[in-house]
């Protein structure tokens, strides 16, 4: 298997420049400079790269939506505000190694005219944080960011922005008004940012391991890429972030289309404690549970699409038998209705009506009619502005379709099936 | 132009107006909280949502953003879209208080009306609610968090609207609060707005709390009479209290908004202490003695001493009937000196803006707010006309510059909410060839020259008045050749002053000896004048006000003067035993304290009584275009009219 993320890791340390430049780094970039900008965004189109910050958007479209034609300057954001519960793919990467990234933007920025971008980072990344500081300076140093970058015209200016800290910043027109001083309150789409972003000119919000893939696509070309992939759908590989009930909670690179199975047998080492899998988010807290009938379903965006949930972020939450799943979804709820913006009123309403209700269930309170209840709200929170409430319904909607009688126990009995009197 | 079915009905509306507003238009109110006209859309509420049946959208959309377009098939009914509503008040339900009894909105409440409408009426949730600490927010605003409904209203009229920094929205989720950092007075000269936009009981007006409800109120179409721009107001009244004043929607005035000074400052119009009885030589009496005794006493001195040696004074508070009014008892007092200003200055300011302006040169607050430059000369603006503030914001956010002349003898009262270059004279304004240019002048006096180079600009111009009235009272001054009042009384001649809502010097000159004063406001010296003749306040008076830009306005009686009942001495029931229920439950003829008369009634009466002729219809000639005069309309501009 051919690693294209993690190539340049080194065990228990960061990877330092020269040990990047010289295993191949900063070569997409120069291939890049050497052809018009253009033909770079054609080749990224072509290798079928999908954002991989949980939506799976495929990345040369969205930088196609860029006008070319306006006056005013263009914005490349790089979205490191991984705040979903469970993923934690991006500080893996960039503890690692950040010169990917940075190559990766400088690449993009090449496509797509733009002469300043930024990195909107998590607060508590403070690690991947001084790495990319690092990062950026000695890139400077090396004539590879800058002014006149390889001795071009082609000049770039990077900053760090390191975020005030809230889930909603994740959203990128959200994340937009963060990085402009303003509250992370969504905007109105359309416009969308590629038309009107930052500063109300066009803007490409990417994920930081969508960008991190750039400088091999571009080294290696868009045909290698797409067949690193294990099914024919899919391109290129993914960060697959597991923790909960396996015995070794790693985040690893995996051709997309690796199934469940092999991800949680192979490369975790099977369950903990020898227990039985329940059930997995498979893309983070705002995915849909995936039971152990999806363990073979191979792990694309659209292969995970048709059996109702989402490849999302990577970020693979495995559950037990053992595992109360009214409790786990109370947990994400609970964190869902906190980070809510407090905008619109189904999102900041409805999520902690929704928080009270699986309370009561969990504790024994529960009523028949509450299902009812539950349902209108996962119908009825797809109209809200952004897609945090939707994506908070995601984990209950799991619950209710493959785990309903699991909540209609804990009504009928008034208790936790999977509590123990002491517990409770 | 896009064509549309909403609800079965063919709709045709201009492009990029939103579906919400094409349903308005043909009557159908779609429920909205956060949607408000002078605002930019938020669509964070989620209350206006209708479903699209067919066309280039379809499913359930939220009417407020989403613009129309042609071929779209609406419904405001369907039973997903009525879910979701019922869905979205229900949440909002789960944290509001529901102390709609005790609540100053209940009655003229949109979170009540909507709720109802919504069809949610259960409640399903079965955990606390949240609630808040209020904040003291000065003595116009009471704040009660607990019943917001976060549509950020509030927040957006007060940041993006008014330009105030000193109010803002503070927490996440479940916790929004709409305050200020510190508890204290807020700041901008537009706060009382956030009384009137909000769609519940948030902010309620702590000057008339707990007075009455929105059913008992009398009120009228009303024009404010605090400064020259002439606001649109609803004067709210009960029992003869004037309880509060709302602002009331002309786009070509002031929007739907007015200012603090217009909303709050109110108490002079109720205190009991206001002049309600004729008086003759200090003694009560009828309304008919005074005004007989009055006529006796002028013919008289008439006689004696001739009509030269009378002056009949006015002021700009003088709506324009009475102003035309008193022409006529000058006419038929012939000889006699007519007076429109306390002094030259004011009344060089006022005329000079009167002869100045005409239908081109005259802005509008239209122009303002789509000037490329507005140069505010000498002018305290905020104090001047606050309701022009938002206008030249507008102006300045859609970037056009602002100056502000200041030779340095002026300081501004509060900071002014945009941006502003800050120049020592005239000379350092640029305005380009064909740029759009807007001066604004305030009524302090003004050398001839400047005002010549001010003209010569090339920009429109407003020309603010010295008083609420003084375009109307300036244009009659100038075509009946008044004379300021202390120069009259100087020059020793005057024997009888006739004083109908006139400002009075401290003191009178030697040789006076007939002091005559209509007026609903009295100074010591109209106090002791020897006859009294009480008149109502233009919110208790039907008339005409022409505004700083010439526009003509008609107001409407709210309701009819007398004491309030707030305080009412007992002696006015006295009569009655044992004393009667409160509020009184038989009606009685007699309103105490009700004796005021319109001044203009006053003067045409008086005339009457000095043998004139009978004069009923005070707006004649060329004025008798205005009769007829909307007061729910825009106004009209006099300039037509004027130069007849």
């Amino acid at each position: 298997m051919e690693l294209l993320l993690f190539k340049h890791n080194r065990p228990g340390r960061v990877c330092t420049f020269e040990e990047y430049r010289d295993g191949g780094g900063f070569s997409g970039l120069k291939k890049a400079i050497a052809m018009a900008p253009l033909e770079v965004q054609q080749v990224v189109m072509d290798s079928g790269l999908r954002g991989r910050g949980g939506a799976g958007f495929p990345t040369g479209k969205k930088w196609s939506f860029v006008p070319r034609d306006l006056p005013g300057p263009r914005w490349l954001i790089c979205n490191c505000d991984e705040m979903e519960p469970g993923t934690y793919k991006d500080r893996a990467l960039l503890e690692a190694n950040p010169y990917s990234l940075i190559e990766g933007m400088t690449i993009a920025c090449y496509a797509l005219g733009v002469r300043h971008a930024f990195i909107f980072i998590r607060k508590g990344y403070e690690t991947a944080a001084a790495n990319l500081a690092r990062g950026i300076e000695e890139a400077k140093k090396a004539g590879l960011l800058g002014e006149r970058i390889l001795g071009t015209d082609f000049s770039v200016d990077l900053d760090l922005h390191l975020s005030a800290g809230r889930y909603i910043c994740g959203e990128e027109t959200a994340l937009i008004n963060a990085l402009e001083g303003k509250r992370p309150n969504p905007r109105v789409k359309p416009p969308f940012p590629a038309i009107k972003g930052l500063w109300n000119s066009p803007t490409v919000v990417n994920n930081v391991e969508t960008l991190a893939n750039v400088p091999e696509i571009l080294a290696n070309g868009a045909a290698w890429f797409k067949g690193l992939a294990k099914n024919p759908e899919g391109a290129g590989n993914k960060l697959f972030c597991v923790s909960g009930s396996v015995a070794k909670r790693v985040c690893v690179e995996l051709p997309i289309g690796t199934t469940l199975r092999e991800i949680i047998d192979v490369h975790c080492g099977g369950m903990r404690d020898g227990k039985k899998f329940k059930a997995c988010i498979p893309g983070g807290a705002s995915t849909q549970f995936l039971t152990a009938d999806h363990l073979d379903v191979p792990m694309d965006f659209d292969t995970v699409a048709k059996v109702g949930s989402r490849l999302g972020s990577g970020g693979v939450i495995v559950f037990d038998e053992s595992q109360c799943l009214v409790a786990a979804t109370l947990n994400l709820i609970t964190f869902f209705a906190r980070e809510s913006c407090g905008w619109c009123t189904p999102c900041r309403e409805g999520l902690p009506f929704v928080k009270e209700i699986l309370q009561r269930i969990e504790v024994g309170r529960g009523e028949e009619r509450d299902l009812e209840i539950m349902r209108e709200h996962i119908k009825y929170l797809n109209y809200s502005f952004c897609a945090l409430a939707p994506g908070a319904m995601a984990p209950l909607d799991g619950l209710l379709r493959s785990f309903e009688d699991e909540v209609r126990e804990h009504i009928l009995k008034g208790k936790c099936p999977y509590k123990t009197e002491k517990q409770i | 132009m896009p064509k549309l079915t909403i609800d079965n009905i063919p709709v045709e509306v201009p492009q990029g107006t939103s579906v919400l507003e094409a349903a308005r238009s043909v009557g159908i109110t779609i429920p909205h909280f956060c949607y408000h006209p002078a605002l930019a859309i938020a669509a964070a509420c989620r209350l206006c949502a209708v479903k699209l049946l067919d066309g280039p959208v379809k499913g359930i959309q939220m009417s407020c953003s989403l613009a129309a377009q042609d071929g779209m098939v609406v419904s405001t009914t369907d039973p997903e879209a009525m879910k979701l509503r019922s869905l979205v008040i229900e949440w909002l339900m789960i944290n509001h208080p529901h102390d709609c009894p005790v609540c100053d909105e209940g009655g003229e409440c949109l979170l009540q009306d909507f709720t109802i409408a919504g069809g949610h009426g259960r409640r399903r949730y079965q955990g606390n609610k949240r609630t808040h600490m209020n904040q003291y927010l000065g003595e116009g605003i009471y704040h009660e968090m607990n019943r917001c409904i976060q549509c950020y209203r509030c927040v957006r009229f007060y940041q993006e609207y008014a330009g105030g920094t000193d109010f803002g929205v503070m927490g996440s989720a479940g916790r929004v609060y709409f305050g200020r950092f510190e508890e204290g007075q807020l700041e901008s000269p537009l706060s009382g707005n956030l009384v009137d936009i909000c769609p519940t009981g948030v902010f309620t007006d702590k000057t008339g709390r707990f007075r009455a409800r929105y059913w008992d109120y009398q009120f009228s179409p009303a024009v404010c009479q605090h400064c020259s721009v002439g606001c649109n107001t609803s004067p709210q009244a009960f029992h003869r209290e004037l309880i509060k004043i709302v602002g009331r929607r002309n786009d070509n005035v002031n929007g739907w908004f007015i200012c603090d000074r217009g909303r709050f400052d109110k108490e002079y119009l109720n205190t009991p202490l206001r002049p309600r009885d004729p008086m003759v030589d200090g003694t009560p009496c009828e309304y008919e003695e005074a005004l007989a005794a009055l006529a006796a006493r002028v013919a008289d001195l008439a006689k004696v001493h001739g009509p030269e040696s009378i002056v009949i004074a006015g002021s700009p508070r003088l709506s324009l009937e009475g102003a035309l009014m008193l022409t006529e008892l000058a006419e038929h007092l012939k000889g006699a000196t007519l007076s429109f200003y306390a002094g030259p200055a004011e009344s060089e300011v006022s005329l000079g803006a009167v002869k100045l302006l005409n239908e081109q040169n005259a802005a509008t607050v239209r122009d303002l707010e789509g000037a490329d430059c507005v140069v505010l000369y000498e002018l305290d603006l905020i104090e001047e006309g606050a309701m022009l503030v938002p206008a030249v914001r507008k102006a300045a956010v859609r970037g056009g510059q602002v100056y502000l002349v200041s030779s340095g003898q002026r300081t501004l009262s509060k900071p002014l909410p945009f941006a502003y270059r800050q120049v020592a004279s005239l000379d350092e304004v640029i305005i380009e060839g064909g740029a759009k240019g807007v001066v604004i002048c305030g009524a302090a006096p003004r050398p001839a020259e400047e005002m010549a180079q001010i003209a010569s600009l090339g920009a429109k111009l407003m020309l603010l008045q010295p008083g609420p009235n003084g375009f109307a009272v300036g244009t009659v001054a100038l075509e009946s050749r008044a004379v300021p009042l202390s120069e009259v009384l100087s020059s020793g001649k005057v024997k009888a002053l006739l004083a109908f809502e006139a400002e009075l010097p401290d003191r009178l000159p030697e040789g006076v000896t007939l002091l005559a004063c209509a007026d609903w406001r009295a100074s010591d010296l109209a106090k002791g004048a020897a006859v009294f003749l009480p008149t109502t306040t233009w919110i208790e008076s039907d008339g005409t006000a022409v505004n700083f830009e010439g526009r003509a306005q008609h107001f409407q009686r709210s309701f009819k003067a007398g004491l309030p009942l707030k305080g009412l001495d007992p002696k006015y029931y006295q009569h009655q035993s044992p004393a009667p229920l409160h509020p009184p439950r038989v009606p009685h003829g007699e309103i105490p304290g009700g004796k005021e008369r319109d001044c203009w009634k006053v003067v045409a009466q008086l005339i009457e009584k000095m043998g004139g002729g009978s004069m009923a219809e005070p707006l004649t000639g060329k004025w008798g275009a205005l009769r007829d005069l909307d007061p729910e309309g825009g106004g009209i501009r006099v300039f037509g009219l004027r130069d007849r």
